[in-house]
């Protein structure tokens, strides 16, 4: 079996029915996609299978020899973040960051499909990934941005015009 | 002050959003092996025996740790400030809850491991289980702690968290209408996306390296050291990035048990506890039974209040102690009742055993305490926002422990929530400030009872 992950082609030797989470993880050492349930519910381990957002865990990878996966390490780099990346970051869209794989992923799948910043549609969008710090607002606010192209200058330290003052409380 | 409405970048964010973050069950150490525990299948029982002969002859199978590998056996988070410990690493004579640990294995691989488990002889002898705080100071009880049914060791050799303050019986004699209300929130799994798990390495100079995802890092190398009688220079752990806590990773749930099969075997240890182990045998937040009688007159000022409150510790006492003193310290929420009698007691029940969450010990009794309020309002009759504006805590109140307030928020905080809600205050409420209580502003029932915000 084969596999291209982030354009590296790799002949993978797990057995057929590993999960793709486990060939990532514990064969390639790609450890972005998580073993957060391990059972489908929690969106953690979400990678793109020839572009599609898929969960890792429940997907045996001989169901998918030959496809080309996609992790969010493959999406950008420190030095050059996708516009998704960009957006969480500018956003605070990452709390313990656990999630933030998934998210970016699913998030990224949504805007390449020709999502937009209708928060309806980015909610039904992410409905599968669970953020247990709860920062949903500030993931939707992330989404819609990089829906909508915004650009970020993420060298900014000036106030932002965003930031609530709770002033002085007497 | 040049952080404040500022953007700052988060030291951790670029990490988070490239995939870069190296979280616990992220470290690659070759030659780990997995580990999996022999838990209890029933809530309660004595351990009648145990053989592991059989897993440890198994292909793959390099350490089996039961009680017997442990060198101390008991030492709980609080044994340093004198609070005995009643947990065992390793489930010895018997089982106190469904899960608990009774013997870890690590293996080659995953199935190796679950194998080996399951290979292991137990033999128990199944006993009542109690799970009703409520039946744990019924005679017929079942008995579930060498303590019995509830934690006897606070100060002054007390069974119980006791606060007394003013005068309790004068306050109900002189009520017009005592309110009483009992609440009972349930017991929440903080659910972190990221289960209990750590790895250790064995190093050549015979020092243990644990990646941990505790969110109290020198809590986890103390209850290591002592569990094992190593001195601390012979630990190091690598910790900082959490998965997601919520108060639920203070507890040492998987480090030791990792650290006697890597001494006993040599072998780096990987334990990363499945989503099925972290929803029923990790700790949750504990439940609580909380009983509150107010002696209030009918112009809204509450004289006293009696509060009983029923902890449920789950199986041991872990944190409980240390929660519900916290909790009696705010059983007036936010506001001032110079009469008061509680009573607390942590109390033992077959359930997981609970520990910190967000607040510990607080949140139970701030639901308690506001919903009351409510219930006070309902029943006089009277505006909850007078209410609560009336009784609020305000400079040179003391608190239920004796505290004298210098700084109390309630009326800004009533007051900025009335805004933002978009309720109009009454011209009396606006006007009312969190100043000291003085001349006809000082209620009768407070006279004598204020503090000197100067001596503190």
């Amino acid at each position: 079996m084969n596999l291209s992950v982030n354009g590296v082609t790799h002949e993978i030797e797990s057995g057929p029915l590993t999960t793709l989470l486990d060939v990532l993880r514990e064969e390639l050492a790609i450890t972005s996609p998580k073993a957060g349930c391990e059972q489908g519910g929690c969106g953690a381990c979400t990678v793109l299978v020839d572009g599609s957002p898929q969960r890792s865990c429940l997907t045996p990878v001989a169901a998918i020899d030959g496809a080309e996966i996609t992790t969010v390490e493959g999406l950008g780099t420190p030095e050059g973040l996708s516009p998704m990346q960009a957006a969480f970051t500018h956003h605070y869209a990452a709390q313990c960051g656990f999630c933030t794989s998934g998210m970016i992923i699913a998030a990224h799948a949504y805007v390449e499909g020709g999502g937009t910043d209708a928060h309806e549609a980015i909610q039904e969008a992410l409905g599968g990934h669970v953020c247990r710090c709860t920062g949903y607002v500030k993931i939707i606010a992330a989404v819609a941005a990089a829906a909508r192209g915004d650009s970020f200058d993420l060298t900014v330290t000036a106030p932002s015009a965003g930031m609530v003052n709770l002033g002085g409380v007497t | 002050m040049k952080a404040v409405g500022a953007r700052l970048p988060r030291y951790d964010g670029i990490a988070h959003v490239t995939g870069r973050t190296v979280f616990v069950d992220d470290v690659r150490v070759p030659g780990s092996l997995w580990v999996k525990a022999l838990r209890s299948p029933v809530h309660h029982a004595d351990i009648t025996g145990l053989d592991t002969s059989q897993a440890e002859a198994m292909k793959g199978v390099h350490a089996v740790v039961t009680w017997k590998d442990v060198p101390l056996l008991e030492y709980g988070h609080l044994s340093a400030l004198g609070i005995p410990a009643d947990e065992p690493l390793l489930a010895k004579d018997n089982v106190r809850y469904k899960g608990q640990p009774i013997a870890v294995v690590a293996a080659e691989d995953e199935e190796t491991a679950i194998a080996a488990v399951e290979a292991i002889d137990l033999d128990l002898s199944e006993k009542p289980a109690l799970f009703d705080v409520r039946k744990a100071f019924d005679a017929d009880a079942p008995v579930i702690h060498q303590w019995g049914n509830w934690y006897p060791h606070f100060e002054a050799e007390m069974d119980r968290r006791q606060i007394r303050k003013g005068d309790i019986d004068r306050a109900f004699d002189d009520a017009d209408v005592i309110v009483q209300g009992v609440y009972r929130p349930a017991a929440i799994e903080h659910v972190p996306l990221e289960t209990q798990s750590c790895q250790v390495v064995p190093e050549a100079n015979g020092r243990l390296t644990i990646y941990s995802c505790t969110q109290a890092l020198y809590f986890s190398l103390g209850v290591v050291a002592s569990h094992l009688q190593l001195p601390l220079n012979k630990l190091k752990v690598v910790g900082g990035t959490v998965g997601g806590g919520f108060g639920g990773k203070v507890d040492t749930a998987t480090e030791t048990m990792c650290c006697l099969l890597a001494r006993k075997s040599g072998r780096p240890m990987r334990w990363r506890w499945t989503r099925e182990e972290e929803f029923l045998y990790s700790s949750t937040r504990a439940p609580w039974h909380m009983e509150i009688a107010d002696a209030v007159t009918k112009d809204g000022w509450i004289l006293g209040r009696k509060m009983l409150t029923l902890h449920d510790s789950g199986a041991y006492a872990r944190f409980s102690p240390y929660g519900l003193t916290k909790h009696s310290f705010h059983h007036t929420g936010a506001y001032t009742i110079p009469n008061l009698s509680f009573d607390g007691y942590v109390v033992f029940t077959n359930r997981v055993p609970t520990t910190a969450m967000r607040g510990f010990g607080v949140t139970s009794v701030s639901f308690a305490t506001e919903t009351h309020m409510s219930r006070v309002a309902e029943v006089l009759d009277i505006d909850p926002w007078e209410l609560r504006l009336k009784n609020a805590n305000r400079i040179g109140d003391t608190s239920p422990n004796g505290i004298t307030y210098t700084d109390p928020s309630t009326v800004p905080v009533v007051k900025a929530l009335a805004e933002g809600m978009g309720v109009e205050l009454s011209a009396d409420l606006r006007a009312m400030s969190r100043d000291l209580r003085e001349g006809d502003l000082l209620p009768q029932h407070l006279v004598g009872q204020l503090g000197n915000p100067e001596d503190h």
